[in-house]
């Protein structure tokens, strides 16, 4: 049976948080919009850890195509469900950001539009496994499906270079010079680092979920009365 | 039986059955020119704006019923059908490659028709229509894929009429955001290559992946 107690792994995951959430505290606050641009230590994180989460969907998607070995179905599985908490994260923070910033919760924008389709597709991808009973087909069908739906990810990541957009172009992952801070740079990057962290752990303690499921699966279904015993009487059978 | 031999073979036996039960243009294609008769009645008879927005709610429509198009009874053959085609050892790919073609055709079909009510109710400017005759064989082609692509993906589930929607619908918006400013390019006399471009392309992707997964998805069922 697996066991999901407490590991270093979490026991990093909390720490690292702390520190973070400390970093993002402590440092100075936006010239122009203040306090409100601390939101963005949780909005980035999550759209990468998004970014992340679905390109190792990717790679497990591949690699059960390939091996047709279960362990990767569980973390393209794991990895998926994961990248849509990211990526609901990444959007209910940017909408909290926009308002005051934009003066609206939404915008038709390029990069938020793409982004919550890249959500949508990704609730496609669990609704596909949802649907599905049979761990063999399951994992065959998610797994084109999981490679067919990276392509999303490029797309949100560039879409405010390739599109005029209201939201900001890259400030780290451009080819010039990070336009940031170091301070806040700093601040930022260590929330990257917890927000991994903290998915590495997640997607330990899911990826070992998924395994009781398919052991649950693969048990011999209990059939009525098997558990009652027949009397027995002087240590003998009846 | 080569490739292009098996593909016409499911192409001449999906429509035979489609005439048969007429699913698409006796049921789907008459509720998708309803949809566009009721729709001023949901935003207001407002004649200027109904000109305006009537291509966009055409294509939403397109995009919406198409899906129904793509789902319809033939397309799918029922398990002991289905099962007789593996055993004759006939091709995934041709399987896609004949559904595909037939959902493109009904799909032309459609988007004529129902392009053609949303003519007579919205009054739109027509300015450079001819660029249509590349816009609806494109849009078309795109949707049929991802619907034939989706359906087989989505094939032997137990909800599939609810899961294919949403697996077709984000999947789908890059066909309808290129449609959709094709027209409004026509309309506002702008070019409309890139656009034509889009659509394109997004085909071309969207062939290459079918194709090529056709034996994967096969072999899941077996």
């Amino acid at each position: 049976m697996t066991n999901l107690r407490p590991t270093p792994l979490d026991l990093a995951a909390i720490g690292t948080l702390a520190t973070a959430l400390v970093a993002g505290l402590v440092v100075p606050p936006d010239a122009v919009q203040g306090d409100l641009q601390r939101i963005m230590y949780v909005h980035v994180p999550s759209a990468w850890l998004a970014y992340l989460a679905f390109v190792v969907t990717l790679v497990g998607s591949v690699a059960y195509l390939v091996t047709s070995r279960m362990k990767w179905d569980r973390i393209a599985a794991s990895s998926a469900e994961l990248g849509v908490v990211f990526t609901g994260l990444a959007l209910a923070t940017g909408m909290i950001w926009g308002k005051p910033v934009w003066g609206v919760w939404w915008t038709w924008d390029a990069r938020l539009v793409l982004t919550a389709v890249m959500f949508f597709v990704y609730l496609g991808y669990l609704a596909l496994r949802r649907s599905m009973p049979e761990p063999a087909v399951r994992a065959r069908r998610s797994a084109v499906f999981g490679v067919l739906a990276v392509v999303q990810v490029p797309i949100v990541h560039f879409s405010v270079i390739w599109w005029r957009s209201l939201h900001q172009p890259p400030t780290v992952l451009r080819p010039d010079e990070p336009q940031i801070d170091p301070p806040l740079l700093f601040a930022l990057l260590m929330s990257v680092a917890a927000f991994t962290v903290v998915y590495a752990a997640l997607m330990r303690h899911r990826i070992a979920l998924e395994a009781i499921q398919s052991e649950l699966e693969d048990a011999p279904e209990a059939v009525a009365g098997a558990a009652v015993r027949p009397p027995r009487l002087g240590g003998a059978d009846v | 039986m080569s490739f292009w031999r098996q593909t016409a073979a499911l192409v001449r036996a999906q429509t035979r059955s489609e005439t048969r039960t007429g699913e698409v243009l006796l049921v789907v294609l008459p509720f998708g020119a309803a949809a566009l008769f009721v729709i001023p009645m949901a935003v207001g008879a407002d004649s200027a704006l109904l000109q305006r927005v009537g291509p966009g709610l055409f294509w939403m429509v397109v995009l919406l019923f198409g899906i129904v198009v793509t789902q319809r009874r033939t397309a799918h053959p029922s398990g002991a059908r289905s099962d007789l085609l593996r055993m004759l050892a006939v091709d995934p790919a041709a399987r896609f490659t004949a559904t595909a073609v037939v959902n493109w055709a009904l799909l032309i079909a459609f988007e004529i028709v129902v392009g053609l009510v949303m003519i007579v109710l919205y009054d739109p400017v027509l300015t450079g229509w001819a660029w249509l005759v590349l816009v609806v064989p494109l849009s078309a082609a795109g949707l049929a894929l991802v619907g034939t692509l989706a359906g087989s993906i989505a094939d032997g589930a137990g909800v599939r009429t609810t899961l294919v929607p949403l697996l077709v619908l984000p999947v789908a918006i890059p066909l309808l955001l290129a449609a959709a400013q094709a027209t409004e390019g026509l309309r506002l006399g702008t070019g409309i290559l890139r656009w034509v471009l889009l659509l394109a392309i997004t085909d071309l992707v969207l062939a290459i992946a079918g194709v090529l997964t056709a034996r994967p998805l096969e072999e899941s069922d077996s």
